[in-house]
């Protein structure tokens, strides 16, 4: 059978039988790959370090006629280490982990595979704020699902203006103009910034993101929820 | 009870070893992440105690590793850390549903004797933790 060879960021790993194990993993050109993993269950397999999470890994397996295929070997090309030194930021690179599976079909485009990486290296970034982070990656994964809101009129088709403030509408995926609304034009600004794709080292950049992080954030995750 | 011990200070180790004994509970030491998850593999414990700061990978990356293994899904886990609880308010569903956790102890206030009640009163189904409500901890 012939050899492949891919990169890949391990999604997830469930054991199987008594020492291997089944990973789970995102690669940028085939998509999700199920790979069986011979005997890493044992402290001393030499595969042991180049299946870690938070990774990037030069992996070569053989793809049989059975769904899952085996995995031969693999070599580290990338390792977020930073962010295992950090309890919640090890926290939330397993939710965000959590949140790309649970998104994707088994063929995702590489967009994904692209998306988490970069998440790794914002969150490799001790510099970079984990709300931010959080913020950022729920809305690339609302733009890539094509769930982007409008955000540049309000819902009768007016232009959204500096000095008024929005409520959200999430039947019509726009701004409702509202004296008391929670949006303000700082608040669409940072939405324009984060679903034009800039990266969360972009965006940290910005004075007083940290106040408007919040709001943004509940919106993004309800909207998530909804879709 | 055998119990897996994941702490990387080698005399405190010692120290709850010998109180959990004292109590009848049998006990299995690891000091990194990568070696608990051998010594539970090898000695099946049926609790878990354990220091989220360990050197190399976390007690939290160690939690996750283990819960992806389907016979220790239900292993209850008591935390005894020196990361005060305070560190995890936005994060107790994933802790407890997620993770497994059943209790959490920040350590400076856990004598040998608490240790040992804390192992003995928890049966794995409540959720306990300091004798002050996470809420009110500032």
């Amino acid at each position: 059978m012939k050899q492949l060879v891919t990169t890949g960021i391990v999604l997830s790993r469930t054991d199987y039988g008594e020492a291997d194990r089944i990973l789970t993993l995102l690669t940028p050109e085939q998509g999700k790959l199920r790979l069986m993993a011979k005997g890493v269950r044992r402290i001393k397999s030499k595969l042991a370090g180049g299946i870690e999470l938070f990774s990037v890994s030069n992996i070569t397996y053989i793809q049989g006629k059975r769904e899952v295929g085996t995995l031969l070997s693999s070599r580290l090309l990338k390792h977020y280490g930073h962010i295992v030194e950090d309890i919640n930021r090890t926290m939330l690179g397993y939710e965000l982990i959590k949140q790309l599976n649970k998104a994707t079909e088994d063929q995702p485009e590489a967009e994904y595979f692209d998306l988490l990486q970069q998440a790794f290296a914002a969150l490799d970034d001790l510099a970079i704020d984990l709300g931010l982070i959080k913020l950022w990656f729920t809305a690339q994964l609302l733009r890539l699902d094509g769930h982007t809101p409008n955000l540049q009129t309000d819902i009768t088709h007016q232009k959204l203006e500096i000095d008024k403030k929005y409520e959200f509408s999430y039947d019509d995926m726009a701004f409702i103009n509202r004296p008391d609304g929670q949006f303000t034009a700082d608040h669409i600004k940072v939405l324009r910034l984060l679903f034009s794709g800039n990266y969360p080292q972009i965006l940290q950049q910005i004075i007083s993101i940290s106040d408007l992080i919040p709001q943004c954030l509940a919106l993004l995750q309800t909207l998530r929820q909804l879709h | 009870m055998k119990i897996l011990l994941v702490e990387p200070d080698r005399l405190l180790a010692r120290s709850y070893t010998q109180a959990l004994q004292r109590a009848g509970h049998e006990v299995v030491v690891a000091v990194t992440a990568q070696t608990a998850i051998f010594e539970a593999d090898t000695t099946a414990p049926d609790m878990v105690i354990l220091e989220l700061q360990l050197t190399r990978h976390s007690g939290i990356e160690f939690l996750y590793e283990f819960r992806t293994y389907s016979d220790w899904q239900n292993i209850p886990v008591i935390v005894v850390s020196h990361v005060p609880p305070t560190e995890f308010t936005d994060s107790w569903e994933i802790l407890q549903n997620e993770l497994g956790i059943v209790a959490y102890h920040y350590k400076p206030s856990v004598s040998l004797t608490k240790l040992v009640q804390i192992v003995n009163e928890t049966n794995g189904k409540e959720w306990v933790t300091d004798d002050r409500k996470v809420a009110d901890i500032s």
